[in-house]
């Protein structure tokens, strides 16, 4: 039998980093794996702090199918209302998908929320590439008729038309025409909100292999978000879960696509843009607002949290680091350190 | 030292082997190296072309006539709507489908061409291929094709027919921003959308095609 050559073992020592390398790009950029499975029960483990005063709400994209990942994520949310009060939800298009007959809109709608909607949970929409234009005059989704609107939220969920607090842009990025651009602008220029928060269907960020970022819509959206200062953007249309990396402004992005419909492995790794990625099931958001501080967590169909955080709002000072605060599981009633 | 030799040549082959299944693992990163550089480039030509739709254009003399005609054809729309809106009670009373009848009984013998008039369209197809067609328009035309119903698998199909309805379960193509600030600008209560590659004119109230251009855009090359 004969030696290796040193050639040989020079080729592999060469090609060793290139394994290192493979492997930490693996670990680093691969979401964390869960399986699909189906929830064997509710549960909610809460991360947020449940500050006082907070502005509180969930965030909800491409949910409307009907099915059982829908109703599942539902189930969730309303788990996690019992421990976290959010006082609204905003959902970011493609929320009734298909036909939206009134039986539709209550098999897609009205019968999964029922428990949010019954404690008076306002659900504040804007509309995604498949849901009907007409929807914008469907009493449960806040819209009052508008494709595109605007609210303030102060303290407690209690909306108001003007003042300080957290201001709402709903955008319609289906059809971004030069009138809805022009009231956007404006109102994006005369709010005086501490929080500027916008949410649409189509991602400006985005590392979904299906779609990817919305090139055209963030050429018209993103000098108008830096230029009036918008702290972050929600939006959907891909069916994953996407934390962005801040972009331009210091603006903070989040994919929220996979609260009815899913593409597993559908987040292109390793992409520079994501922060956090999560495409091995359906998800919901809670958001928590408090000073300059908006808190985050996503939760997966099994009550998972795939992603939980703190982003400081761009242009305030820097705030010291929040201090850990213990989990609270309801099962066991007992708090367990995060 | 002879009798060791075939164990060494066995790790130096595993590690060629690992080595190998490494560089086939980590071959889409290093052929797309944060993906980040390659969107910033085609980000910032999809921003010049928005850019470009943005800011006033000249139009020759019988493109201004034309454009004038077609909007006194939407203002002509626009009247019937806003009187069978108020024949029926106003927005808060009617339904996209008690709307659309009315206005289909009104304009029982409208024809396609009525607003899409012939002299107005060599402008909305130059318009739409100035936005769909060439090298820095990919991200428009992947808007297009996104919802479009000839083009989602989950759509219910749509027939471009004047006084069609658009059917409720239908998607609806992404209208790419270039292009609306390009097209003809509409009253709220009209939208245009495309149906694989022909524009339509949608009543976005009574969910009713009041017009449609066949062919109007270019060939859509995009998955």
């Amino acid at each position: 039998m004969t030696r290796p050559t040193p050639r040989l073992l020079f080729f592999c020592l060469a090609l060793s980093p290139v394994l290192i390398a493979a492997l930490w790009i693996d670990t680093a950029f691969r979401p964390e794996p869960t399986a699909i499975v189906a929830p064997a029960e509710v549960s909610a483990t809460l991360t947020l702090p449940l500050k006082e005063g907070s502005v509180r709400f969930a965030v909800l994209g491409d949910t409307g199918t009907g099915g059982t990942a829908q109703y599942d994520v539902a189930r969730q949310m309303a788990a996690f209302h019992q421990e976290f009060p959010f006082e609204f939800v905003i959902m970011v298009g493609d929320n009734i998908i298909g036909a939206d007959s009134p039986g539709d809109m209550a098999a897609k709608f009205s019968t999964p929320y029922k428990a949010l909607l019954d404690k008076g949970i306002e659900f504040r929409a804007v509309l995604g590439n498949h849901d009907s234009p007409t929807q914008r005059f469907y009493k449960p989704f806040n819209m009052a008729g508008e494709r595109y609107y605007t609210y303030r939220v102060a303290k407690a969920g209690a909306f108001e038309p003007t003042g300080g607090g957290v201001r709402f842009f709903a955008v319609e990025t289906d059809y971004l025409d030069k009138p809805q651009i022009e009231w956007l602008e404006k109102e994006l220029s005369s709010s005086n909100s501490e929080w500027k928060i916008a949410y649409f269907h189509h991602p400006l960020y985005s590392s979904g292999k299906a779609h990817g970022s919305s090139l055209e819509t963030r050429a018209i959206l993103e000098p108008l978000f830096v230029k009036y200062g918008l702290s972050a953007a929600f939006s959907g249309h891909d069916h994953v879960y996407e934390r962005i990396k801040p972009q331009k402004g210091g603006i903070g992005y989040w994919v929220s696509g996979a609260g009815g419909r899913l593409r597993v492995g559908d987040l292109r790794v390793p992409s520079a843009l994501t922060a956090k990625g999560f495409d091995r099931d359906c998800h919901f958001m809670l958001v928590e607002i408090s000073g300059d501080d908006l808190y985050y967590q996503a939760i997966s169909r099994t009550g998972t949290t795939v992603d939980s955080g703190v982003f400081h709002r761009p242009g305030a000072l820097a705030a010291a680091s929040p201090t850990p605060r213990p989990v609270v599981s309801p099962a066991s009633g007992a708090p367990a350190t995060r | 030292m002879e009798t060791k030799a075939p164990m060494t040549g066995g790790i130096a082959l595993r590690i060629l082997a690992g080595s190998l299944a490494a560089l086939w693992l980590a071959a889409p990163a290093l052929a797309h190296p944060m993906e980040s550089p390659q969107e910033k480039v085609e980000a910032a030509k999809v921003a010049k072309k928005v850019e470009k739709a943005k800011s006033p254009k000249r139009q020759a003399k019988e493109e201004v006539e034309a454009l004038e005609y077609f909007q006194k054809q939407v203002a002509k729309y626009v009247r019937i709507h806003e009187v069978q809106l108020a024949r029926l009670g106003g927005q808060k009373a009617v339904t996209a489908k008690a709307l659309a009848d009315a206005i289909a009984a009104d304009r029982a013998r409208a024809m396609q061409g009525d607003v899409f008039v012939p002299r107005v369209q060599p402008l909305l197809r130059r318009l739409i291929a100035e936005q769909l067609k060439g090298p820095d328009t990919q991200a428009a035309a992947k808007a297009v094709v996104e919802g479009n119903p000839a083009k989602e698998a989950d759509s219910v199909p749509v027939v471009p027919r004047v006084n069609a309805v658009y059917p409720s379960g239908a998607t609806r193509s992404t209208v790419p921003p270039s292009l609306l600030l390009s097209l003809p600008p509409l009253p709220e209560c009209l939208h245009y959308r495309f149906v694989n590659r022909d524009l339509i004119l949608v009543d976005s109230v009574a969910q009713i095609i009041v017009d449609y251009l066949p062919a109007a855009a270019p060939p859509l090359g995009v998955k």
